[in-house]
């Protein structure tokens, strides 16, 4: 569960603050020692806001928990005076011989997570971000220890011969070690190879799937829906067929059982990130109504998968496809003139899409402060920036939130803007002037809203290696290309 | 925090960690005496403000003699980080 505290800074504050995050840690899945330096990393950024920041006045700070299945992230804000980390070093022999213990704060705030990042926001004010990765078991040390033999069958077995049923938590290992067994060491997410990890995200419903095995209770198949955490969507992201049950239909009724599981979760639609390297995934969406909207570039490592005739790859792109799973969903009133005609055939490929908007669909002139939310996604070495009001600053707000994640050398940065927020076609025009090229529709991706996406790729991208399935996915990375080459020129 | 005053000694058992307000706290109440035992069996860690805090009793002219009892794993690794872990005499400070 993800969570936000806002709180004025003053000392009786750092208490309960740092109890919740103690709390939340080990909630999470945390060892207790590691949740312990959670703690003390919070405690030391509280107290150092607490004596410098706000002096002498009262302010506010925020904190912002956030939990995905490798690792949780505390991001810290503020909007204080002025500071700069790096002129602040510490040193043990000053400390030592002239009990001068600047620094001291610092270091202690550097060393206790895995990654820590200062983000200068200026008059957005600044972050500190903390990062803690899940120590936990690989698969391959448990199945080292002779606890796989389970999983290894040579018999044959019929459509009618296996039991479908949903995941609970103990499953985990056996999801680990289908995965293990189907893809080695190359599936881009890594941690499905971490049972612990797998079992906290199905204890709290971070994801819920199915899972098949055969009479004798062998594991079979999975495949799982990762609820996303600001908008009620999933993504059908983690699905595995062990080799020897191949072509037998277990895909076919897992993906039914998930559609229907995820219609009675109350989810509006459901997404697949297909990658790029071959096209049996977007070929399986295509076969379940799933349809083409984005073309990502460079997002994850690719994968292996034993009995496809893929190679390994430092980076992949994905085809984004949605299906939706109310009638409800509405296109918005305004698609932005840049992509018009891109937009009106993307939307025009859902059935009863779209209606006519109400009242209440109109879209938001984009007044008041730009709010933008970062996310960045330390294992794919890339960040999303949301727009969650596109206000008068959105230029000055973008530059500075581009400038304070300069500094972190990413592959790709991703922005999604709100469809119901105007002027957008301004505002395309300008991220187009900061190197950013089309990405496509990101249906319902925040708050229940349709999004554009927009990327700006930091690495060379071969087109030639992309294959896509639809036809509407080739119209995308077309338009992607032509305006990557355009840019190349430049 | 529970703590008990005779005229040298001040004696603390922390509920929680050992952090600004515990520092405040304790440095309030030990005025001039030369002796502080603090339990630490409740805290989860020792901040890098009460690190400096007592590193600061201990070296003062007077000297305020300093026992730990039942410190955290994580007051280890900080006075390692913070480089004080061979300026300190652990064997004294710290209760087996």
């Amino acid at each position: 569960m993800d969570a936000h505290l806002y709180l004025e800074v003053t000392l009786p504050m750092l208490e309960p603050a740092t109890d919740f995050t103690y709390k939340w840690c080990v909630n999470m899945g945390l060892v207790d020692d590691d949740a312990a330096k959670m703690t003390l990393a919070v405690d030391e950024v509280l107290t150092n806001i607490l004596l410098h920041a706000y002096k002498p006045e009262t302010g506010y700070v925020e904190l912002w928990f956030q939990y995905t299945f490798s690792e949780i992230e505390i991001t810290i804000w503020e909007k204080g005076e002025p500071f700069d980390p790096d002129r602040y070093i510490y040193s043990a022999e000053k400390a030592i011989n002239e009990n001068d213990f600047e620094g001291a704060a610092l270091e202690t705030i550097r060393q206790m997570p895995d990654h820590f990042l200062f983000l200068n926001l200026g008059k957005d004010g600044k972050e500190f971000r903390l990062v803690k990765k899940f120590a936990d078991s690989l698969i391959s040390d448990l199945a080292s220890s002779g606890r796989d033999s389970d999983i290894v069958s040579s018999e044959q077995e019929l459509a009618g011969d296996y039991k479908v049923a949903q995941v609970t938590v103990n499953d985990a290992e056996d999801i680990a070690k289908l995965i293990y067994r189907s893809y080695i060491y190359t599936y881009s997410k890594e941690d499905l190879y971490f049972p612990r990890r797998i079992e906290i995200a199905i204890m709290n419903e971070y994801k819920f799937g199915t899972m098949v095995r055969t009479k004798q209770n062998e594991p079979a198949g999975y495949f799982a829906v990762i609820k996303s955490t600001d908008s009620l969507i999933g993504e059908v992201g983690e699905v595995v067929v062990s080799p020897e049950h191949r072509r037998k239909g277990l895909m076919k009724i897992m993906m039914n059982e998930l559609i229907s599981m995820s219609r009675q979760k109350g989810l509006l639609g459901l997404f697949g990130m297909a990658v790029t390297t071959h096209l049996f995934s977007q070929k399986v969406n295509a076969k379940f109504g799933f349809k083409s909207t984005a073309l990502l570039l460079a997002t994850s490592s690719r994968s292996v998968y034993k009995g496809l005739d893929t190679k390994p790859s430092v980076t992949a792109s994905v085809v984004l496809e949605f299906l939706p799973l109310i009638r409800r969903w509405r296109r918005p009133i305004t698609i932005p003139e840049l992509y018009k005609e891109l937009l009106t055939e993307i939307y025009g490929q859902f059935e009863k899409q779209p209606s006519s908007p109400s009242q209440q669909n109109q879209p938001d002139s984009g007044s008041g402060k730009t709010d933008l939310k970062l996310n960045i996604l330390y294992e794919k070495n890339s960040a999303v920036i949301i727009v969650l009001n596109m206000g008068t600053t959105f230029e000055t707000s973008c530059l500075r939130m581009f400038r304070s994640i300069e500094e972190l050398n990413l592959t790709s940065v991703y922005i999604d803007l709100p469809l119901n927020q105007n002027p957008l076609d301004k505002a395309i025009t300008w991220l187009k002037e900061q190197q950013f090229i089309l990405g496509g529709l990101m249906p319902l991706f925040h708050r229940e809203t349709d999004y554009l996406r927009m990327q700006r790729i930091l690495k060379d991208v071969d087109f030639e290696a992309i294959e896509t399935h639809t036809e509407i996915a080739f119209k995308i990375k077309e338009r992607i290309k032509s305006e990557y080459d355009a840019l190349q020129k430049k | 925090m529970h703590y008990k005053k005779s005229k040298e000694k001040l004696e603390v058992t922390l509920t929680g960690d050992f952090n600004l307000n515990a520092v405040r706290h304790i440095s309030e109440l030990l005025n001039d005496r030369t002796e502080l035992n603090i339990d630490l069996k409740n805290s989860r860690f020792v901040n890098s403000k009460a690190i400096i805090f007592l590193h600061n009793l201990m070296i003062e002219e007077k000297g305020v003699i300093v026992r730990l009892k039942n410190p955290p794993k994580l007051f280890f690794k900080l006075l390692q980080i913070l480089g004080l872990h061979k300026a300190w005499n652990l064997d004294e400070i710290v209760e087996p």
